[in-house]
């Protein structure tokens, strides 16, 4: 069954749930342009971005000057995009996808694959083929030298990407066995990229290239079916498998409504996937203007990046220099989400795991230096209650409204209603 | 921004830190009473256990392995049939005097090669994975204080979730402190003390918490005077911060500690060989920290790693995930030798070594003969194990 769309125009705590989920969080004045319109024609405009970035980025990868300092770079100029950027819900998308297809950029340091690997990542956002996206992904420099396929060769296979296609970026844990597999590396056999390799031509520009020499072409038995299978095989038969679409619609479930998704929600979801064979934009339109998304508010604890991202949008997207930039980056390391360097190829689990002693006190020294610091914005004009917490009155509203704007602001920003999505 | 800003005082916001915990925290700490502490050392990724105590006399090992093996003239010999790997060197001060165990082929039944199933089957003790609980979150709830085990880094592993809560991970311990600007402690205390539910109820625990572990912290920590040099790699700054909250007293029962990047799919000599000598270097300096502070005797590390690899190589001079491993453990409080008899190279399970111990016995060991709790309730059995603790 669909998804149930949302009939009522938007109010203001619709818009403001909307925007939160989609936008990292917004202003005053674009969070009242949004109420009173239809859920469907909100989602709809807001799914319909394109590829332009945020002018004026002070950060390119290709001046760095070690492989180190070019990382440090991309996670910068990624960090600005999503702080400025025209298109937050391509962003928010993109780090969803990023999340999902994991690179890291322990193996990963050359700048054109990571460069690369994000732009698949933007122009897939919400593709209308999954499939095609997934192909695309297992195709990039990027993740053939990320999960090792680069060295998968006939007779010497290594497994290590064939198993996390299945584990992690189709099907889940369950509906394969460990022949499929090895099966499945035997049909990846081939799959590498020339150029780009190691810390020299960290600049260079590297392709992927289909061996045929170190292809395996006999016949393979792969998620129940047979043939002299080849890479493409195997990616289509994971992708399009009905597990997948239950295994990737909970993961858009988890970046969109909760933290904890209602798995009758998610069979929804899986349904439309299923019948429009892996459209993630149908899945997505269907989803943002849902009953399910609007009565799912404060059930995702924000992610390092999303309170950063959150906080700054929400302040209306105050200047900050390049090098302020850079120790964010840092900063959202340190509670946890190092942009393109996820613990592990799992990705960040996300929810509670967010949340400890560490990392809820970095989030109060963020939001002091974001509100009280001697470098902090201008905030003659504070975010509202309804800007900062979602709600017109927050718990605790009566004492914040007696503090001046910038201790308000800072206490909100560490309320657990502003940490919440 | 400092200058805005002042130390908080704790004083009030230390009773509001006693409200609305889950049941387990706010009982009377009955059992915290004991003095031994257990330091975990979990290595991610899948520590390759054939290359870290080596069977250097078995021709299979070689056979199987004709670019990674440990070559035999390499291997720090501990008996007529098995080695270390050079990069634990460091180690060998501990073996020699009687200190270090090696637990030979350790696994579980029903081997899982998913690193993250099988890392939460040791984190939860539960080889069917029906437990979202970790073994140290139980521990927890058996001693009644949500402050008798830390994790010591950036994010909090299942094996310290309780069932509704985490226990604390402290990632600095210099940077463990609250600092709030004048004027804003008591609207603070307004907001944390405002009705919640759901996630946010969960935020506000979990904030109050904090505030009271933070102040604990740092009410002890100024007690360590620092006995020995550290490496200067992250993972011997979170060994020296352990040392740091072991010399404070805090009844900290279990501490957590892991070093990453096990996962050597390729080129794994390189690896393996970096990856061993920062563990072997800051446990061994650890270990020497403790003994200047008297502490030694008192401390015992034990240390897992989700799977070992298949026995043979790949093509890319790595390996693919595989099943048993070596566990290790030491101090002055463990029964130093290799408790288990070596992997079968010739009988295999699918490539893989077969299991001869059930990790559950090495951990209801620690449990049991070194912090006196009853292992049964929190590993759900019966498991017994080889008598690694002196």
């Amino acid at each position: 069954m669909p998804l149930t769309p949302l009939s009522r125009p938007l109010t203001a705590e619709d818009a403001a749930h909307f925007l939160r989920r989609t936008a990292f969080g917004a202003t005053d004045a674009q969070i009242r342009a949004l109420v009173g319109r239809s859920a469907q024609q909100v989602a709809q405009q807001a799914l319909a971005f394109d590829q332009s970035l945020a002018p004026g980025n002070p950060f390119d990868p290709m001046q760095g000057a070690t492989p180190g300092a070019a990382v440090q770079l991309t996670r910068g100029a990624w960090l600005f995009e999503l702080c400025y950027g025209p298109h937050p819900l391509r962003e928010k998308l993109a780090l969803t996808w990023s999340n999902h297809f994991v690179v890291g950029t322990d193996k990963v340091r050359n700048v054109p694959a990571l460069a690369g690997y994000l732009g698949t990542l933007r122009r897939h956002a919400a593709t209308p083929s999954f499939e095609q996206f997934t192909l695309e992904v297992a195709q990039l420099p990027a993740m053939l030298r990320y999960l090792d396929n680069d060295q998968n060769r006939k007779g010497k296979p290594n497994e290590n990407f064939s198993r996390e296609l299945l584990e992690l970026f189709t099907t889940g844990i369950g509906p394969y066995t460990e022949t499929d597999v090895r099966e499945g590396a035997r049909a990846l056999t081939g799959w590498t990229y020339q150029g780009g390799r190691g810390n020299r031509q960290y600049l260079q520009q590297p392709a992927f290239v289909n061996q045929p020499t170190q292809h395996d072409p006999g016949r393979k038995t792969y998620l129940g079916q047979s043939g002299t299978f080849q890479g493409e095989d195997v990616i289509r038969l994971a992708a399009a498998h009905p597990a997948t679409a239950t295994f990737v619609s909970r993961k858009l479930h988890r970046a969109f409504l909760s933290d904890t998704p209602d798995p009758g929600a998610v069979q929804g979801s899986a349904d439309t996937w299923r019948r429009t064979n892996g459209n993630v934009l149908a899945v997505l339109s269907e989803l943002l203007a849902s009953e399910a998304f609007y009565a799912s508010r404060a059930r995702i604890i924000r992610s390092p990046l999303d309170f950063l991202v959150g906080a700054v949008r929400t302040l209306g997207q105050p200047n900050m220099d390049a090098r302020t930039l850079l120790n964010l980056t840092a900063t959202a390391g340190r509670m946890g989400q190092l942009m393109l360097q996820p613990d592990t190829v799992k990705g960040w689990d996300g929810g509670r795991e967010w949340i400890n002693d560490t990392t809820l006190l970095l989030r109060m020294q963020v939001a002091a230096a974001l509100t009280l610091g001697s470098k902090a914005p201008d905030l003659r004009a504070p975010p509202s209650f309804l800007a900062l917490t979602g709600q017109e009155r927050p718990p605790g509203a009566v004492l914040l409204a007696s503090l001046d704007g910038r201790q308000r602001t800072y206490l909100s920003l560490i309320s657990p209603e502003f940490q919440l999505a | 921004m400092t200058n805005r800003r002042d130390v908080l005082k704790l004083s009030a916001l230390a009773v509001a830190a006693t409200t609305g915990m889950p049941g387990f925290l706010a009982r009377a700490a009955t059992q915290a009473g004991g003095t031994n502490t257990l330091v975990v050392i979990q290595l991610t990724g899948g520590n390759d256990g054939l290359n870290t105590l080596i069977p250097y006399t078995n021709g299979a090992y070689y056979a199987a392995r004709p670019n990674i093996a440990i070559p035999k003239k390499d291997v720090l010999t501990v008996t007529p049939d098995l080695g270390m790997h050079p990069g634990l060197r460091p180690l060998m001060k501990l073996w020699d005097a009687g200190h270090l165990a090696w637990m030979e082929n350790v696994g579980y039944p029903n081997p899982n090669r998913s690193h993250f199933a099988s890392m939460a089957i040791w984190h939860t003790a539960d080889p069917t994975q029906a437990q979202a609980d970790g073994w140290i979150g139980r521990l927890a709830e058996q001693i009644g204080d949500p402050f008798c085990a830390s994790n010591v880094g950036a994010s909090t592993p299942q094996a310290l979730r309780a069932s509704d809560f985490s226990l604390p991970s402290i990632d600095a311990v210099d940077n463990f402190q609250i600092k709030l600007p004048a004027g804003t402690d008591t609207p603070f205390q307004s907001l944390l003390n405002s009705p919640r539910s759901g996630e946010a109820a969960y935020l506000t625990r979990a904030t109050r918490q904090m505030l009271k572990n933070t102040a604990r912290v740092q009410s002890g920590i100024k007690k360590y005077k620092a006995g020995a040099a550290y490496p200067d790699t992250k993972f011997a700054q979170q060994l020296r911060d352990t040392a740091r909250v072991i010399a404070a007293g805090l009844g900290q029962r279990v501490l957590y500690v892991s070093l990453g990047g096990f996962d050597t799919h390729a080129g794994q000599r390189a690896e393996q060989d970096e990856l061993l000598t920062t563990l072997a270097e800051g446990l061994a300096a650890f270990q020497t920290d403790l003994e200047r502070q008297g502490l030694a005797k008192n401390v015992v590390v034990m240390g897992f790693s989700e799977f070992g690899r298949r026995v043979a190589e790949n093509g890319s001079a790595g390996t693919d995930h595989g099943k048993g491993s070596v566990m290790f453990a030491f101090g002055e409080g463990v029964r130093g030798g290799v408790h288990g008899s070596s992997p079968d190279l010739e009988d295999l399970s699918d490539g893989d070594i077969k299991y001869r111990q059930d990790f559950r016995g090495v951990y209801a060991e620690a449990l049991t003969r070194w912090l006196r709790l009853d292992a049964r309730a929190i590993l759900g059995g019966t498991f017994n194990g080889p008598r690694w603790i002196a």
